[in-house]
């Protein structure tokens, strides 16, 4: 038996119409014939979207028509997409202690803080959703506020990371060697751009 | 379409990644569209000796995996146009990728790029199968060394095993005084028992050291004896003739003296 390409899913919203993965003269087809059969059931209800498949604007344009115009079933008007949620506890939030160093080819992934008590050496990797704080030195990657978080920091007591990102800004070290000062650092994200300051400044 | 070649030793740290790093730039810089690839996953090195470490985002893996697209992996050279690196991923292992999927993304990266090189890792295992998966030709890279001369000669064997039936053989790390004593193989000993083209020696040169941790491969500096080197055996996989380098007028001054001197 095929699988079925167009599947009714009800919720507390209305229907869903799930679309798999396959040819869209067939999925096109299939929904018609299925809707068509029920058309007394679906009659007066709401569709509320279509999900699975990517479909692309056309091909999503043409369904809803079908939906609408031949049998005259109602489509919500798609809320507005809720904006990305991503990790906020980087005042107060889950944290991951990480008591080692990381050496080449390790990384780390926590969503939420970390902290490193010890070195994060070149070619490893930390990715956080908030906060990463190295008590050592951090010269390999470091990624927080991987999942958009803008106000995420990274400290480091000496900050020479490969790569700094944050949220969706990368800045890396630059190509000529540079002399690094010898007091603990921190980076953040102003304006646009990712930048480094002491983080204690009058001492 | 491009050529591929598999740049391998069997042996580690005999200089599979230098010279891909050198034959990369050298073919770049007489202005042939090149990628480098590095196959040594889990033991990434070539980005490093090429310094471009700091502007990897995604890695070869990712690219396999279609994590993102093959334009996005690809890393611009920050010296020379038309030179792209393609990294390993740091934090998986060689199994990360499958023969197949090597084969099929050197398919693709034939149709934008004039060559292609793999750096194999070391060693016969995975690595070394997914290095050679989809390559047209081979470079053996050995040193004076019994031992190297051995894993080569093994490495030999399987490429021929694998239909790569013609692979060149690139000395490094010669020392003409240590070759002129008889304390080291020399090059015609070598060519004996591998029974297989030279394509080029390289001396062993200070320069390599300094370049390597500088991050900016030592063909680029010609007046180095290695630089001149790279850059011949870039002509020569170019298709054009170029005489070995006589090692001998390249001695310095000081020896020329002590010869004049002592006779010697």
């Amino acid at each position: 038996m095929t699988q079925d390409l167009v599947v009714f899913k009800g919720t507390k919203d209305g229907v869903y119409i799930y679309i798999r993965d396959g040819n869209f003269e067939s999925i096109k087809k299939e929904l018609d014939i299925k809707l068509k059969k029920s058309s007394s059931f679906f009659k007066g209800g709401k569709i509320v979207d279509f999900k699975g498949k990517s479909l692309s604007n056309d091909e999503l344009k043409e369904l809803e028509g079908i939906v609408r115009d031949k049998y005259n079933l109602k489509i919500i008007e798609k809320k507005e997409l809720k904006v990305k949620s991503f990790f906020k506890g980087i005042e107060e939030g889950m944290t991951k202690f990480i008591k080692t160093t990381l050496r080449s080819g390790q990384k780390i992934e926590y969503n939420g803080n970390v902290v490193i008590f010890g070195d994060v050496n070149p070619g490893s990797m930390v990715v956080a959703g908030g906060n990463i704080v190295v008590l050592g030195n951090l010269r390999g990657v470091a990624h927080a506020g991987y999942d958009g978080n803008k106000e995420a920091i990274v400290a480091a007591f000496a900050l020479q990371p490969t790569q700094l990102r944050i949220a969706n800004l990368i800045s890396r070290r630059p190509d000529e060697d540079i002399e690094y000062p010898k007091w603990p650092e921190i980076a953040k994200i102003e304006g646009n751009e990712v930048i480094i300051e002491r983080y204690l400044p009058k001492k | 379409m491009g050529k591929v070649i598999v740049i391998t030793s069997g042996k580690g740290g005999v200089g599979k990644t230098t010279t891909t790093a050198n034959i990369g730039t050298g073919l770049a810089m007489l202005g042939k569209k090149v990628v480098v690839v590095d196959a040594d996953i889990g033991l990434r090195n070539l980005d490093v000796v090429m310094g471009l470490e700091n502007r990897i985002v995604y890695d070869v893996v990712d690219v396999v995996e279609k994590v993102c697209r093959l334009k996005q992996g690809l890393i611009r050279d920050k010296r020379y146009e038309g030179l792209y690196l393609l990294p390993a991923a740091q934090t998986k292992d060689k199994s990360a990728i499958k023969p197949e999927q090597m084969l099929e993304l050197c398919n693709e990266l034939k149709e934008e790029f004039d060559y292609i090189l793999i750096d194999s890792p070391a060693g016969i295992e995975l690595g070394f199968q997914n290095a050679v998966a989809g390559a047209d030709e081979s470079i053996v890279v050995t040193t004076p060394e019994i031992s190297a001369v051995r894993d080569a000669d093994r490495v030999i064997g399987l490429l021929e095993a694998k239909g790569l039936n013609s692979p060149k053989l690139l000395i490094n790390r010669i020392r003409p005084d240590m070759v002129k004593k008889g304390d080291m193989m020399n090059i015609e000993d070598m060519i004996d028992i591998l029974a297989i083209d030279l394509l080029g020696v390289v001396p062993d040169d200070e320069a390599i050291v300094v370049s390597t941790n500088r991050g900016e491969p030592v063909v680029s500096d010609q007046s180095t004896l290695a630089g001149k080197a790279y850059n011949n055996i870039s002509r020569r996989i170019m298709g054009e003739e170029v005489e070995l380098l006589n090692f001998d007028h390249e001695e310095g001054k000081f020896t020329r003296i002590m010869k004049i001197l002592f006779g010697k």
